[in-house]
């Protein structure tokens, strides 16, 4: 491994490992653009894939003098190139992106050093928003059964690391490579929140809610967790599930499960940080409440005019690029698929970029 | 603007339809029809059509201005792509064309008509003239229009004029204003013909409206992707008959022939056309253009010459409004085609500066690729046309148009490779958006299938 990133690493991971939240001054800030400049002349130099796209566009540590400047690497090239400055024999996981229709995954390799600047960043900003202290239910498999799923190795590092009692994975892994719920494990530890009247915190995608709430459902089972219970979901829907709207599946969750406050994640494989939204305490009526993502201080979000390639002002919409200091081992500027409003360094997730598909005389047919 | 309230489509947009009124408006379209449309002979609805396409070719006349004036803010179509799209439409309404689509569709039938004008033709001689044809269109046709193009739903009420058919066109939510243009034209050269039609606006998948219409049909027409196809298709009633558009897709090929110096400013400016038209949302526009390797010119440099048309087009004839999502789009294709760029040098790719206006993509890669459209053409160079088709195998079946540039033999030992492997229509670089009255749509004979038959043996 080259000595100078891994260097880079171990500060990068002391930075995030002391550091303390506070509002308004968050001290990795004052540092981002330099760290940022100084992570990308690095990657410019250990990472020839990168190196080339970057000569492409005529972007060189010589003449970028600001973050905002350094080349993004949109996430569809994790298909196609090997977006990595670690030596093949060096790799010791890749995480790769879902959804069943991909016919290339994404790969994000990793090795010793990454995963622990991957598990430093994410348990940190974890940490923040729901501590680990709690009764932690997880709908997914853990990382031993999805070895390729970031979110897997995610909610499996949260539960290495947390204090409370030993959280549960009631995901499994079907033959097809879906993931399926363990339903009757799902609900034992529904009702034994119920009965021990201890918080329970539920992780899981949102395709993986509605497979629980519409067994829930079938069975007519309403459950009204502990004071204090929350939920967290994160993802698409990838084709596993019926698809909701936001504001159903929260109301739906609800419903079923009694639980009032829902932190939505924002996270990628080819991303080590992820972003929360800030709407902790929300309405009943949910579709009036707009939820902003924020990253941890060592990530940061633009949000890009297609049209342009400039950022936007405040309020609109674009495409959602993430600047990710914990990406050392890869790329740290992705460019996503994804389209955001801005709102000051945060973010309301929107939809998609239309995913190009069979289509003629198709369009507009409704 | 201020067009009278003839259709339902015309109402103010808070006036909300019923299945009532739509049952009430096919009531009224078929006694309309029996009473103004039926005893029409043929020649005078191929005059109506052809002085209405005369009217629209004026440059003050009302409709086409109203629809140049106001189309681009409802269609996103630029002026200029707008007008253009039109008046090749239009030109193509001579009797010659009409009378050679009757013949190719129907050979000699006669509809029948209500008057006493309906005459069994003698039997020609020899054995087939020992038959002579009827034939009649739906009473009442109803079309499922798509929207993203006002010509097909155009061309699908002048084919069901000339079956003398009551029509009601259901349009997609905020497209009805092509078709109601076009509606009011024929009402005002004959108001008793625009009784027979009618033209309403909703949100497709409205179960109530739509079984109210459907149980009125006798034939249906669906334009629009394979899941509205199949979705209506479940909902017809048995007796009604179900004419499906579904997706397609087209593509361009350059013999090397024609990638001389002579001929190759022609060339490109024929593969413009096809690009700009309609901002290349249509099924008939190319997605992809193969390229024969080894010409004069080489395949690299033709998708340059391309580009730089492309952008000079963009002055005379810029796109449209785009949507946020299918900017994104563009904007994340380019970016990755950018990245490969950057690693391999069989792939370039030119672009507008500043606007996802153009895109052009040069890559070895001769599989299709479906294009973000919205003028984003994939360039491809191929040695031979097999690699083409071998190229195109994923989308066997699918597609619709070839628009080829080469020489007349050339052409037409092209066109029989194509048409072997299953393309239904091959036709010149530049004429991809403009096919002619007697077009068989998707392979299939649009009028004739829209009629029924009697033989009568004599």
């Amino acid at each position: 491994m080259n000595p100078q990133l891994s260097s880079f690493a171990a500060r990068l991971r002391e930075l995030i490992e002391s550091h303390v939240f506070c509002n308004g001054n968050q001290p990795l800030h004052d540092q981002f653009d330099s760290l940022a400049l100084e992570l990308f002349a690095l990657q410019f130099q250990n990472n020839p894939a990168y190196q080339k796209i970057c000569l492409a566009k005529n972007r060189t540590p010589e003449n970028v003098t600001h973050w905002t400047q350094i080349p993004f690497v949109p996430t569809s090239a994790f298909k196609e190139l090997e977006l990595a400055s670690i030596p093949a024999a060096e790799r010791t996981a890749v995480f790769h992106s879902s959804g069943t229709t991909e016919q290339k995954p994404s790969r994000h390799f990793h090795c010793a050093e990454s995963l622990a600047l991957y598990e430093s960043s994410l348990w940190k900003f974890f940490h923040l928003h729901f501590g680990d202290e709690d009764d932690f239910l997880f709908l997914t498999p853990n990382a031993a059964a999805a070895p390729r799923s970031s979110l897997a190795q995610m909610f499996t590092t949260v539960a290495q690391k947390m204090t409370g009692q030993p959280a549960a994975f009631v995901g499994r892994i079907w033959n097809d490579g879906a993931w399926e719920l363990n339903f009757s494990k799902a609900v034992e530890h529904l009702a034994t929140a119920g009965r021990t009247k201890r918080p329970l915190m539920i992780f899981g995608t949102a395709f993986s809610f509605v497979h629980l709430l519409d067994f829930l459902a079938e069975r007519n089972l309403k459950f009204n967790l502990p004071e204090n219970s929350r939920v967290m979901e994160t993802g698409g829907y990838k084709n596993r599930s019926r698809v909701l709207s936001k504001a159903e599946l929260h109301a739906l969750i609800r419903k079923h499960l009694g639980v009032k406050e829902i932190t939505c994640e924002y996270g990628m494989s080819e991303l080590s940080s992820q972003a929360y939204d800030t709407a902790f305490f929300i309405d009943e009526d949910e579709e009036e409440v707009k939820r902003f993502f924020q990253f941890p201080p060592w990530a940061c979000a633009q949000i890009i005019s297609p049209e342009t390639g400039r950022e936007v002002a405040e309020d609109e919409t674009g495409i959602i690029r993430v600047f990710d200091l914990a990406n050392v081992f890869s790329v740290a500027a992705i460019q996503t698929e994804d389209l955001g409003m801005k709102r000051g360094d945060n973010f309301a997730l929107i939809g998609r970029a239309q995913l190009a598909e069979p289509r003629g005389c198709s369009l507009m047919s409704t | 603007m201020n067009l009278p309230n003839y259709f339902l489509a015309d109402l103010p947009p808070e006036a909300e339809l019923s299945p009532v009124i739509v049952s009430a408006a096919c009531d009224t379209l078929k006694r309309n029809r029996e009473k103004f449309l039926q005893p029409r002979s043929t020649e005078e609805i191929i005059k109506l059509l052809c002085a209405v396409a005369e009217e629209w070719l004026q440059p003050e006349n009302k409709f086409r201005r109203l629809a140049l004036e106001f189309g681009p803010a409802e269609t996103k179509f630029s002026q200029a792509t707008l007008q253009c799209g039109l008046d090749g439409f239009f030109r193509e309404f001579r009797p010659e064309n009409f009378h050679a689509l009757l013949k190719q569709d129907l050979g000699e039938a006669e509809f029948i008509l209500s008057g006493a004008e309906t005459r069994a033709r003698r039997p020609d001689s020899g054995q087939a003239g020992r038959l002579s044809h009827f034939c009649r269109g739906p009473e009442l046709l109803v079309h499922i229009a798509a929207g993203n193009l006002p010509n097909p739903t155009l061309m699908s009420l002048t084919l069901g004029l000339l079956t003398r058919s009551a029509q009601f066109v259901k349009c997609a939510s905020g497209t009805s204003l092509l078709p109601r243009l076009f509606a009011h034209s024929i009402y005002e050269l004959d108001h008793k013909i625009g009784t027979c039609l009618e033209l309403a606006e909703w949100g497709g998948g409205n179960a109530d409206l739509e079984t109210a219409l459907f149980a009125e049909a006798n034939c249906v027409t669906v334009t629009g992707s394979d899941q509205t196809l199949a979705a209506v298709r479940a909902r017809l009633p048995e007796k009604v008959r179900f004419i499906g558009y579904g997706q397609r897709v087209s593509f361009g090929y350059i013999a090397r022939e024609v990638l001389r110096e002579e001929t190759i400013a022609e060339t490109v400016l024929r593969a413009a056309d096809d690009i700009v038209a309609w901002d290349q949302n249509g099924c008939l526009s190319p997605q992809v253009i193969y390229v024969e390797e080894r010409g004069a010119v080489e395949s690299d440099k033709f998708a340059e010459l391309l580009a730089v048309e492309l952008a000079k087009r963009e002055i005379t004839e810029p796109r449209g409004e785009i949507t946020l999502e299918a900017s994104a789009e563009i904007a994340t294709r380019r970016e990755l085609y950018e990245t490969l760029a950057a690693h391999r040098g069989d792939v370039k790719l030119w672009r507008s500066p500043d606007s996802t206006a153009w895109t052009v993509v040069f890559e070895h890669d001769v599989r299709f690729r479906f294009s973000p459209l919205n003028r984003f053409i994939f360039v491809k160079p191929v040695p031979e046309a097999a690699v083409a088709l071998h190229g195109l195998d994923e989308v066997h079946g699918k597609v619709s148009t070839a628009g080829l540039a080469a020489t007349p033999d050339k052409m037409r030992e092209l066109a029989a490779k194509f048409a072997r492997w299953g393309v239904t229509r091959i036709c010149p670089l530049g004429q991809m958006q403009n096919p002619p009255l007697t077009w068989r749509h998707d392979g299939r004979p649009a009028l004739g299938d829209l009629v029924t038959w009697t033989d009568f043996e004599q």
